[in-house]
This record gives C-alpha cells, structure tokens and sequence, in this order.
C-alpha cells in the first residue's frame, strides 16, 4: 500500500517542480553574489529551508484527501480573510517601510495562501451550483467570492497579489461552464479600467502638449461626458433588449456596459491606487518617461535579459546582476539573472519545465472526471500561470511592475509555499484517478 | 456536468491554448530581445558597467619668440565634485549648505548643478573648479560632514604677466553645451577647458593634446570593481607654444599706448611675424578663476569700452590721411600726372555745389607730390583723386588689401570696408558721387581699415610690392623633448604688379613726412631713421570737431642693407574729447625703444618729450 502511493507521486510534476526549485536557488545564490564575487546574502541557505519544508508540505497535500479540503472550504476561505483583516491592521506599520522599498516579500503574506482558499471555495461554490453558472446572479456571487479578498488585498496596498485573482476567477468559470459573455464582460472591465486609471498620469508625465486623444481621456470633465453618454447608450439599448428581444440590442448595451464600468472602477482605482502604484502602469507603457527613478528597473532588467544572448554569460558571471544595476534580483527579477547568465537556452529549460507542469496538470484535471477536482486543479494551474506570465513579461517590459515573484523560483516562503500545496492538491488529485 | 461533455472538452482546449500560446509568445520576446537584438544590449550592458573617466592631458604652455619663461602655463588647482546618489535626498539641502560655506559661494548654485532628478544619480557632478589645496584640506578633514563629495584635479592657466597681451592669447573657460554640440565629434568632452579666444582658441587643438582614459568596470554606485584590471589610455601633453611676440616691444608698445582705448601693431615686414600687438582697453584673465570671476567677467561684458575687443585686428576704423600713403603710390604708379606737378592749395576747393575745406585753413600754397603728402595737404589729394577717378582709386586700394582680411592666425579679424559705387547703390541706395572720389581720396567717407591691415600696407611699400601674412606663431614645441614640431614659415600672401621703382618714390615721399612734414615736431627719435604719414579721421561727419582719430603708420630704419632690421609701427588712438595727437608720440616713444633697447622709462628720460610730464604707469580695467 506504501509503495503504491509513493509511486503515485506524479513523476513529470514532482521532476518539473523539484527542478525549479533548484534552479531557483542556485540563482538566488548567484543574486547574492556581489561585484568582488563575495557571497554577501544567505537568502540562498533560507531559501533551501523553504524548498525542503515546501516539498514536506507538498506531500502532505498529496497525502490529504482533496475531498476533506472541499468539506472545509467555507472555514478555510473564512479563516483566509480573517487573516487578511488581521493583516490589515498589524501590517499598517510594515506598509510604510514596503512603499519605501517598493515591495518586499518578507515574512509570511497571507495574500498569498489566501488565493489557495479561494481557489479551493470558488471550486466548491461552481460544482455545487453545476449549470447555473449560467446565470447572471448566480455568476455574479461566484465573483463576490473573489471580490472580497481582492478588496482586502488591495487595501494593503499589493496590486499585484489583487489582480492575480481574475484570472483565477475568469479561467475556473470558464472550465465551470459561464457564458462566454460574462467572462469576456470582466475581462474587459479590469483591462479598460487599469488603462484608463494610468492614462492621466501617462499623459502628464509624457509632457505631450496640445489636443490628443490621450489628452482627452485626461480631462476629467470630458471623461464624465462621455462616461454619462456610455451611461444613456447602456440604459436606452437596455431597455430597447427588454422590448424588443433584439441581439443587436443586448450587444450594444453590453459594450455600454463595458465602458460605464471601467469608467467607474478607472475612477475607484485612481482613488485606491497610490500614486507609485500608477506611476509602475505609466512606466510600463513608457519606462523611459522616468529613467533613473521607476523606470529603472525595467531598463535594467531588459538589458540584463537581452545582454544574456543565446548562452548566456555563465553561472555566477553576469554583469547587470553582481555590479547590482538590478533591484530585487532574488525575488522579483531573478528571472533577469536567470536570462542573463544562462541565455535563451536556459530560458528555454525552465519554460520548458513550467510548460511541462500546465500540460500535465491540464492532463491530470481532465483526466478527474470529477467538477470539483476540475475547478480546483484549473484554479491552481491558473494561479501559477498567471505568476509565469505577469513576473517574466514584467522583467522583459511587457507587462506592468506589479511586484509578483515567480513561482519556485523567487526567493520567499510564502510564494513559495503556495505554489508548492498547489502542487501537492494536483498530485492528490492524480493519484485519486488512480484509485478508480 | 450538465452542459456537455464536448462543450467541457472545448473550454479545456481553450485553457490549454491559452496556457501554451501565452508561453510561447513569452519565448518569441525573449528570441527577439536576447537573440535578434542580443548585441545591441550586450553593448548597452557595457556601457553601463563600464566607465570612461578622462585622464587630463596638460595643456600647453605659451612663450615669447624668445622661448625662454612663459608667458601662460598651468598651476595646480582642484574641482569639487558630488555623487548625490551617495546621499539621502532628505539630507542634500543640508550637504549643498556646509559644501556652500566650504567652498564660499551661495547654495543657490549648488541646488542649480544639481537639480532633483539627478539625486539619485551617482555619477560625481561637478561643482565647482578653481579651489585651493587649502579649501580641499578643510573639506577633507571633514569628511564625515561631506558625504558624496570628492574632488579630483583640474589645473587652472596662469597667465604671469597679467593685462598684457590679454586679446593676444587669450583665456580658457569650460565647454558651453552650444559648443559642445559643434566638437562634440572632435573628442571633447563635457567639463573640458576650451580656449575662448585669442591664441588660446586659435591653437587649441595644438594646445590641448589628447586627454588620456581610464577604463574602469563601476557598480551602480560607481564603485570600482575589485578584480577587474583598470586600463589606462595615457594622455599627449599639448604642445607649447613660440609666439612671434617680442615681450620686450609688447610692453614698451603697451606703456606707450598708455591708458588709452587704441591699439599698437609691430610687425616685421620681411616675415609678416607680428612683434607687439596691443590693445586698450584690456582684461585680466587670471581674474576669471578667482571667486569673483563670474561677477568681473559679467562686468568686462557690459563695459561700453567694450574691454574684449581686440582694437589691433577687430575693430576697423577710417584711415583718414594715412590712406594718402596709397593715393601716393596710385598717382605714381599711374604716371599720367607728372609728381612734380604742383597745385595750389588755397585752402579749400568748390566742388559741385560743396566747399571742401583742406585742414589748413589757410591754404598750403603750391604742392607737388612730395609736399602734398609731407604736409597732408587735401586740397593736393582732392585734385589728383578727382583727376584718377574712382575706378583706379578702387583698384589701388584693393591692391593693398584694403576691405579683405590679412589672415593672420587670431580669431575673429574684422575685414574693414572698401566702398564701392556698387556697394553704396546697394546699401545705401544712393549713386557714387564726385563727392565721394573726394571723400576717399583723404581716407573719409565709409572706407574704413583695422589697424593690422594699415601695418600691411605700409609693409606692402616697404617690401616693394611684397605682403607677407602678418602671423603670431611662430613655431610649436613638443614639452617632452624640446623639439621643433611645427616651424611657421613666412608666407607670401601677395605680390603688387607696381613697380619696385613707385615704392621707392613712396618711401621717399613718406620720409618726407617725417624730415619736413607734419610729424617732424614730434617724431624726436635719434635712434632710427623713420619714414611714415601721420592721419587725423574724422570719427563721424558732424561730431564735435576736435574728436579725430588719431593715426601713425611708419617704419624703420629708412634705409639699411639688411631689411630684417625693419618694422613697421601702427598706432591708433581712438577720438577722445581732449585730442592730444597722440599716436606719433607714442610711435616716437616705441621706434626709440626698440632701436635704442631701451625700456619705456629710458626711452622717455631719453627724449625728454615735452609731452610726457610723468612716465605712464598703471593698466589693466578697474
């Protein structure tokens, strides 16, 4: 019986997971390294501890039944926000020291295991409603569920950590069965909504003169205007939809929809948001507004990756990284380090691992035949998915600085040990298929 | 699930999809940036790491023809830089006040070299250059209350024997970002030294050498990389400079000129090398390094003296009867009016409906050639000029350069003017008139000559029809081994199709001058024998009558088998209200000098002019 479980210990996802993990520390230790080749950090010897208790936690996971998981759902998702509020006033004080730095990984963070909990609700919530995700309420709770950590989280403030919540929320309700519509609906908002909160700044900072279309999305007045005209289009095509029943009616009012909302929560966001927290969305768009200030970072980071070449510079050789011309290299640019000393090559491995881990876990979630399995392990892969594409597009300049590290490779527990109970629940989730 | 399996199987597709196309379009952006532009940052990730600190190379130094003790050489002094990126922005405001009262000078132009966004820069900037040894001791005994700072050395030009040759070579300041932009390409570099004018700017390529580099591998803070071998690119000295300034005749033509706004050319016709130039006028360069060197510049700048110019080779004047030596050499060489041919001058002529008044008023009497020059006398000059008509004065003038450069080797030379009937249609729209054939004929009207290239003319004659490009170099040296790098040599400029034999009646006429003319009361000098013309121009028509220019052109000795004894003396005094003649007297003074090596002092207890009641001393602008 010992033996058949140890078995069941997925291979492709341990090998995969148990790689980068070690691919992450030997970076971390190259992070530490400083220009005269002194090593001057033990993060790289924390970072073991976290590996090796992550992969206890790992099996633990594996071990424990998903089913007794989805029985605490509730409490675990209740326990995860009561945290978050705890945060919330505790981490009062650390805030101030976090926006002096920027961000910081430090300690535990309870956003982070927070999005566990409400994988592991939202998957409960979708398999027990079945096909009425098809409805609008129904759909619309589903989303409350996310909602409310997402408030709390941005209240911290960690952007970032918020935003990795949608498409957790968007691609479990799209394996749960929502209507296209509704997905697309919210994808929409939350991209429009971020676009147009930086675009003032953008604007400002840029220094254009004279009449421009961004210019115009700038003036406030002008905004209102055409956030009320959205308003009248939605609420005439609306009403048009309920007496008529014409598709090109529920169209337009959706599109309306569309703008009325992101103008709304544009406006929510930009009163949210600190002004750093903007100034990262305008410099992604343009990092050269603000060279020497938040632009740095990206500058520096695309130059430590593109200077990587095809093989890189080497293992402990890169010059970006130990002349410290990059910030946060063991957290959120270790990916920098990583491009830079081993190339497009080993760029090439550890996509190659990440890749290896969505497709067989993609394999694993179908193969459960079970709703709740489905939507959990959909929920996990979404997660580190979204940690993959919004950390390495960041330190390439293609997406916005938001402060997520990635997954097993970042230096930090936390992080880490989400990712690695994911990696666990997916494992159990295999060997359960196994059972039957 | 209840709506479908195949619908689930699609929605997976989909997740599959957008899992592996969001990851390969991650890896097409890594093959576009680290392979197809790979070099590019690879560069960009040098430059950053690796620095370029300029090694400065030593300028050169200036000397006499002499070549024995510099006129300019350079004295150690330090810059002071800051890396604000050292420092807590918090904190600068605070730094930028002590650094103030270190270095005595307000905070106000700290807080301008370092605007915020460069607080967090840790590239030094720097503050200010000029500071004593003493001032760096004081700040480094303190450097805990000066983080950030450091200085680095930076020599300053001493310029030993300050106001005299001022315009001559010069003075050096930093590059200006509009001049940075025009030598950006010729390898200067921000923070270098420039030469602003004079020989300085002329001679800066040769003056400045190449500065040398230090390569060295930085962090972010600048901080050099330990392990990473510096490579040193060593700096070329410049390379001294021989002028053909004699600074004994600098000084004697200098004291000479006194303090009053004009100008002195001692020039050696055989060469064309100059021997004294002078100005007044003048400016103390050595000032400008000193704290208030920004005030005393701003002051020297609005001065309506205006204290830059260089009178000798920048300003241009009317000739007034100095150009009668040329009308003399036109109406001899021309032959169609025999010289001794006299006219009687009754002191003045009708001509059109105007009366032209010789200067004495009571008439010359009968003048040939030789008298009309010897005393001046317009009347004379009036009737031979309107008897030659303007075409051939146009052309005589031309032949003795008048309206083009001499192109001597000194910045910003001023051409003069040659007015011609198609000039005067053109800038003033009104036709050539006999009044004007007139008017040029005694050197009024719009014709206008620097100084220097009055000295040419007058070198034309002695030279017999030779012009020779008056130059200021005379050779440049390399520090390091003493030898000769570049030699000047005399260069004909221009040869007159006149006749040897006109020159020769010219040089009579103008000794002429001197024995039984206009400037035998003054010219007392026992030492050389001289021939010249003395001139009085008119400043402008209808100004008070006693403001005139006052003009000397002569050269010595008059006769001598070796014609490298000669010079050529221009002096020029420009108008002032109590008008003392005094060109020819100073000329007096410079030619005893010169022939009798004599000081200015033992040139004038020699003399013993009467217009000399106490040795002029004291010079320079205050």
């Amino acid at each position: 019986m010992k033996k058949v479980s140890l078995a069941a210990f997925d291979p492709v996802l341990s090998g995969a997971t148990v790689a980068l993990l070690g691919i992450g520390i030997l970076f971390i230790y190259s992070s530490g390294i400083n220009a005269s080749g002194v090593q001057v950090s033990a993060e790289y010897l924390r970072q073991v501890v976290w590996a090796l208790s992550g992969i206890v936690l790992m099996v633990i996971f594996a071990m424990l039944s998903y089913t007794t998981l989805r029985m605490f759902s509730l409490y675990i998702y209740a326990g995860g926000l009561f945290l978050l509020l705890l945060t919330l006033v505790v981490g009062r004080t650390v805030n101030g020291a976090r926006s002096w730095l920027g961000f910081a990984v430090i300690g535990i963070q309870p956003a982070e295991f927070m999005k566990i909990a409400t994988i592991l609700f939202l998957a409960s919530y979708f398999s027990g409603i079945g096909n009425g995700i098809r409805e609008l309420p129904r759909f619309l709770l589903g989303l409350v569920i996310v909602l409310v950590p997402i408030g709390l989280i941005t209240l911290q403030p960690d952007m970032g950590e918020a935003l990795a919540f949608f498409p957790i929320f968007l691609l479990m309700a799209l394996v749960a069965g929502a209507q296209v519509r509704h997905l697309l609906f919210i994808f929409l908002v939350g991209v429009l909504a971020f676009a147009l909160a930086s675009i003032p700044t953008l604007h400002a900072r840029s220094g254009a003169g004279g009449v421009s279309f961004f210019g115009l999305l700038s003036d406030s007045d002008i905004m209102r205007y055409l956030l009320l005209a959205a308003a009248v289009v939605t609420g005439l095509a609306a009403l048009g939809w309920r007496s008529f029943r014409q598709r090109y009616f529920f169209w337009l009012a959706w599109a309306g929809g569309v703008v009325v909302a992101a103008g709304l929560m544009s406006t929510a966001l930009r009163m949210v948001l600190k002004d750093y927290q903007i100034m990262r969305l305008v410099i992604f768009v343009n990092p050269q507004i603000d060279p020497q200030g938040a632009g740095w970072n990206i500058i520096q980071s695309v130059t430590a990756i593109g200077s990587g070449g095809l093989h890189g510079k080497g293992w402990l050789h890169g010059t970006q990284s130990h002349y410290q011309f990059l910030p946060q290299q063991s957290t959120d640019f270790i990916f920098s380090i990583l491009a830079e000393e081993w190339g497009f090559l080993g760029v090439l491995l550890v996509f190659g691992l990440f890749l290896a881990i969505f497709l067989r876990g993609i394999s694993i979630v179908w193969a459960s035949r079970e709703d709740y399995a489905m939507l959990t392990g959909t929920g996990i892969l979404s997660m580190i998915f979204f940690h993959v594409l919004v950390n390495t597009g960041m330190t390439m300049g293609i997406m916005p600085v938001t402060g997520i590290p990635l997954m097993f490779l970042s230096y930090g527990g936390s992080s880490l040990w989400t990712g690695m109970i994911g990696i666990g629940i997916l494992m159990n989730i295999s060997r359960r298929r196994l059972r039957y | 699930m209840e709506y479908g399996e195949r619908d689930q199987k699609r929605r997976f597709v989909i997740l599959t999809t957008i899992f592996s196309g969001a990851l390969g379009l991650l890896v097409v952006n890594l093959f576009w940036l680290q392979i197809v532009k790979g070099g590019e940052f690879t560069r960009r990730a040098r430059t950053v790491s690796e620095r370029e600190t300029p090694l400065a190379a030593q300028r050169g130094e200036i000397f006499d023809r002499r070549a024995d003790d510099p006129l300019v050489f350079n004295v150690d002094s330090f810059s002071v830089d800051l890396a604000p990126g050292e420092v807590p922005s918090s904190q600068l405001p605070a730094l930028f006040d002590r650094l103030a009262a270190a270095l005595d000078i307000p905070a106000s132009d700290i807080a301008q070299k370092v605007p915020p966004r460069t607080w967090r820069q840790f590239q030094p900037i720097e503050i200010r250059g000029g500071i004593t040894l003493r001032t760096i001791s004081t700040i480094a005994e303190n450097m805990e209350d000066f983080p950030g700072v450091s200085w680095h050395n930076k020599p300053i030009r001493s310029y030993v024997e300050s106001g005299t040759l001022a315009h001559v070579i010069g003075y050096v300041g930093d590059i200006t970002r509009e001049e940075l932009q025009v030598l950006y390409n010729k390898n200067y570099a921000p923070g270098t030294t420039l030469g602003k004018s004079g020989v300085e700017k002329q001679y800066d390529d040769v003056l400045r050498g190449r500065d040398g580099k230090r390569f060295r591998v930085v962090d972010v803070k600048e901080k050099g990389v330990t392990g990473a071998e510096d490579k040193i690119e060593p700096p070329t000295p410049g390379q001294s400079v021989v002028l053909t300034i004699d600074r004994r005749i600098q000084r004697l033509a200098e004291q000479a000129l006194g303090p009053r706004n004009g100008s002195v050319v001692v020039l050696k016709p055989s060469t064309g090398e100059i021997l004294a130039l002078a100005s007044y006028p003048t400016f103390d360069p050595n000032r400008f390094f000193a704290t208030d060197g920004s005030a005393y510049f701003s002051k020297l700048s609005v001065d309506p003296s205006s204290p830059f110019i260089d009178r000798a080779i920048q300003s241009a004047y009317p000739p007034g009867s100095t150009f009668k030596v040329i009308m003399t050499t036109g109406i001899v060489d021309d032959g169609t009016i025999p010289i001794s041919q006299a006219v009687l001058c009754t002191g003045k002529i009708e001509f059109g409906d105007r009366t032209f008044n010789c200067w004495l008023k009571t008439g010359h009497g009968y003048e040939d050639l030789f008298g009309g020059l010897a005393q001046s006398c317009d009347v004379y000059f009036w009737t031979m000029g309107n008897r030659l008509g303007p075409d051939k004065i146009l052309a005589y003038a031309r032949d003795f350069g008048v309206g083009s450069l001499t192109g001597i080797d000194l910045p910003g030379e001023a051409t003069g003017l040659l007015p011609t009937p198609e000039w005067k249609e053109k800038v003033k729209h009104k036709p050539w008139v006999g009044g004007d054939t007139l008017n040029i004929s005694i050197g009024q009207g719009d014709v206008t000559l620097t100084p220097l290239q009055l000295a040419d003319s007058v070198a034309m004659v002695v030279n017999e029809g030779k012009v020779y490009r008056p130059h200021i170099l005379l050779r440049t040296v390399d520090p390091r081994t003493g030898q000769t790098i570049v030699d000047n040599k005399p260069q004909l400029l221009h040869e007159s199709p006149i006749s040897p034999q006109t020159f020769q009646t010219v040089q009579q006429a103008m000794r002429g001058v001197i024995t039984k003319g206009t400037a035998a009361p003054v010219i007392t000098t026992k030492a050389v024998e001289i021939a010249g013309k003395t001139g009085t121009a008119q400043v402008v028509a209808g100004v008070d009558i006693r403001s005139w220019h006052s003009w000397f052109a002569a050269y010595g000795p008059y006769e001598t088998p070796n014609p490298d004894d000669r010079v050529v003396v221009v002096v020029m005094v420009e108008a002032s209200d109590n008008w003392e003649w005094w060109a020819p007297k100073a000329a007096n003074i410079i030619f005893q000098g010169i022939f009798a090596n004599q000081d200015y002092e033992d040139a004038v207890s020699t003399l013993k002019p009467w217009y000399v009641p106490v040795p002029t001393v004291g010079r320079g602008v205050d």
